[in-house]
């Protein structure tokens, strides 16, 4: 049985002292996972990336990173563990270059610079191309390539996507699944947060669905599409 | 006008480096310090101190010499002084306004305050007199046109040099990207790896050497003066927010644009008689040039989405 990364139990957490948003969540990431986290808007979907991410403060419950307790750990000490982080907005350094945003990537790697930056634009050559470009001018699923490569050149073992294809077109959205859908095949377990619940369920292998910072249900992507709950809550009727 | 434009060109490189030192403080910190001038005074102030002949007329510390009338030693040890009171200012009080989120007006109440609090510690002990380094007096030459003391081409040879090295670091360094990621986005940093906390420390520190530096110059270049800062201060503001605040080499060219201007301007004909005034040109042109272009010459307008 596959081993699990991240582990999270009965979290509790919000962006004010006292007011959680977030009211005790179970959750669990196993290696090679792709898991969706669904829910209608202010479930705490993001908030629960931004709290495993160590953003904003864990108030209750535990987080095991590969089976280490690093509850409340800060952001740059849970990278070196092996997460990597794309944030919905602002993901990219938009004053400095392509390369150079590859590079802050590897601020906590000594070696190995060459090599990581050669890999993230292999995977995605349209970054090569603009690579003395800022990243400020780039168009919003280029950017979420870059700042898939930022967070991948650290070569993490699980990595936290907080609503990839929000504001992109169609082609771009494609792009950007077929790309995480790559990653996760290099054995890079994915958690997503998606606003397209339908996608989400199809693209993953477990689902968990959110309400008011509670789990409400959970299952396989297929379950959960077939689930009458789960349609009439947040799918709509198919 | 062209007898100023010696002048002009020490000014402008004086608020250039003030403007470069505020203006990445301010992309990193976020922070508008206003107590920015009286860490330049620091500067100047220390070395004075520290470099006094006995009889300086510097109040109280006119026996006290401990670095001999060593200039240069007693600039280096002032630098680096500006530098740990830059780290004890992170650490002491920004870094906890911080982590309790004060709101980014209550900072800058905060930074006034401590201005006008630094500012009279200087003026109770190193009095209202402006005093000069005790550096020999030297006459203006000819250079190209240009009437200048050899001193002052040191200064403008010194302080072109930092700011070739200022850019160099910033641009090719490790720590000086992290610096221009942190200062695009601190929470980004942090999820790349960054310990933000640490490089906000190291921009205190290395943006407050560079402003004693600054302060250095300007004494040589002038004299100490207990207000010297705050006189400069809003230069540099104008400096900052014409080359576009936040952006490096914005702040250098607005700064060095503007100082040359203020000096340029006392050489109008309508100025004769109203040096005191000559600040009102420089930024009356600031105020034109950002109707015209908001984000400053060299801020560039950014996708959101």
């Amino acid at each position: 049985m596959n081993k699990a990364i991240i582990e999270v139990n009965g979290l509790a957490a919000g962006y004010v002292k006292g007011l959680n948003i977030l009211q005790g969540i179970d959750l669990v990431i196993k290696e090679n996972e792709i898991i969706s986290i669904i829910g209608p808007n202010g479930a705490g979907k993001s908030t629960l990336l931004k709290a495993i991410m160590g953003l904003i403060p864990i108030s209750g419950g535990r987080l095991y990173i590969s089976g280490n307790e690093l509850t409340n750990f800060k952001s740059h000490e849970l990278i070196k563990k092996g997460i990597g982080y794309v944030p919905q907005v602002a993901n990219v350094f938009p004053s400095l270059t392509i390369e150079e945003n590859l590079e802050i990537g590897l601020w906590t790697k000594t070696k190995n610079s060459k090599e990581g930056k050669k890999e993230i634009f292999e995977m995605f050559p349209i970054l090569s191309e603009k690579k003395r470009e800022k990243a400020g001018n780039l168009s919003g699923g280029q950017r979420q390539l870059l700042a898939l490569g930022r967070a991948l050149i650290t070569k993490p073992d699980v990595l936290l996507l907080d609503e990839p294809s929000a504001g992109l077109s169609p082609i771009a959205i494609d792009e950007v699944f077929k790309s995480i859908s790559e990653i996760n095949n290099k054995g890079v377990s994915i958690l997503l947060v998606e606003q397209n619940a339908k996608r989400a369920l199809t693209f993953c292998d477990r689902g968990y669905v959110l309400d008011q910072g509670k789990n409400s249900y959970t299952g396989t992507g297929r379950d959960l599409l077939d689930d009458p709950n789960v349609i009439d809550l947040y799918l709509g009727k198919l | 006008m062209i007898e100023q434009l010696g002048n002009g060109l020490l000014l402008g490189l004086i608020v250039a480096i003030a403007s470069v030192s505020l203006s990445l403080l301010y992309g990193v910190t976020r922070i508008v310090n206003f107590a920015h001038g009286e860490i330049i005074a620091l500067g100047a102030v220390l070395t004075l101190f520290f470099s006094s002949s006995p009889e300086s007329s510097f109040l109280y510390l006119d026996r006290f010499s401990p670095l001999g009338s060593s200039f240069i030693v007693s600039s280096i040890a002032s630098i680096l002084l500006c530098g740990l009171f830059g780290a004890l200012l992170e650490l002491c009080l920004f870094r906890p306004l911080r982590k309790n989120n004060y709101g980014n007006v209550a900072v800058l109440v905060i930074t006034i305050g401590l201005s006008i609090f630094l500012r009279h510690i200087f003026l109770l002990f190193a009095s209202a007199k402006p005093a000069s380094y005790a550096l020999d007096l030297q006459k203006r030459e000819d250079y190209f046109g240009i009437q200048l003391t050899p001193r002052n081409v040191q200064v403008l040879i010194i302080g072109s040099v930092v700011m070739i090295l200022v850019g160099l670091f910033l641009t090719y360094t490790k720590t000086g990207r992290a610096m221009r990621a942190v200062r695009d986005s601190s929470e980004l940093a942090s999820v790349s790896g960054i310990n933000s906390d640490y490089i906000i420390t190291l921009t205190w520190i290395f943006s407050s050497m560079l402003a004693g530096f600054t302060g250095i110059i300007q004494g040589v270049i002038n004299n100490v003066r207990w207000n010297m800062g705050f006189l400069i201060l809003l230069l540099i503001f104008a400096g900052s927010i014409l080359g576009g605040i936040g952006t490096s080499f914005g702040a250098m060219f607005g700064g060095f644009i503007i100082g040359m201007l203020v000096q340029l301007s006392v050489g109008l004909s309508f100025m004769d008689g109203h040096t005191e005034a000559k600040n009102a040109i420089a930024l009356a042109l600031m105020i034109l040039i950002l109707l015209i272009r908001p984000q400053g010459i060299f801020g560039s307008k950014e996708r959101i989405s």
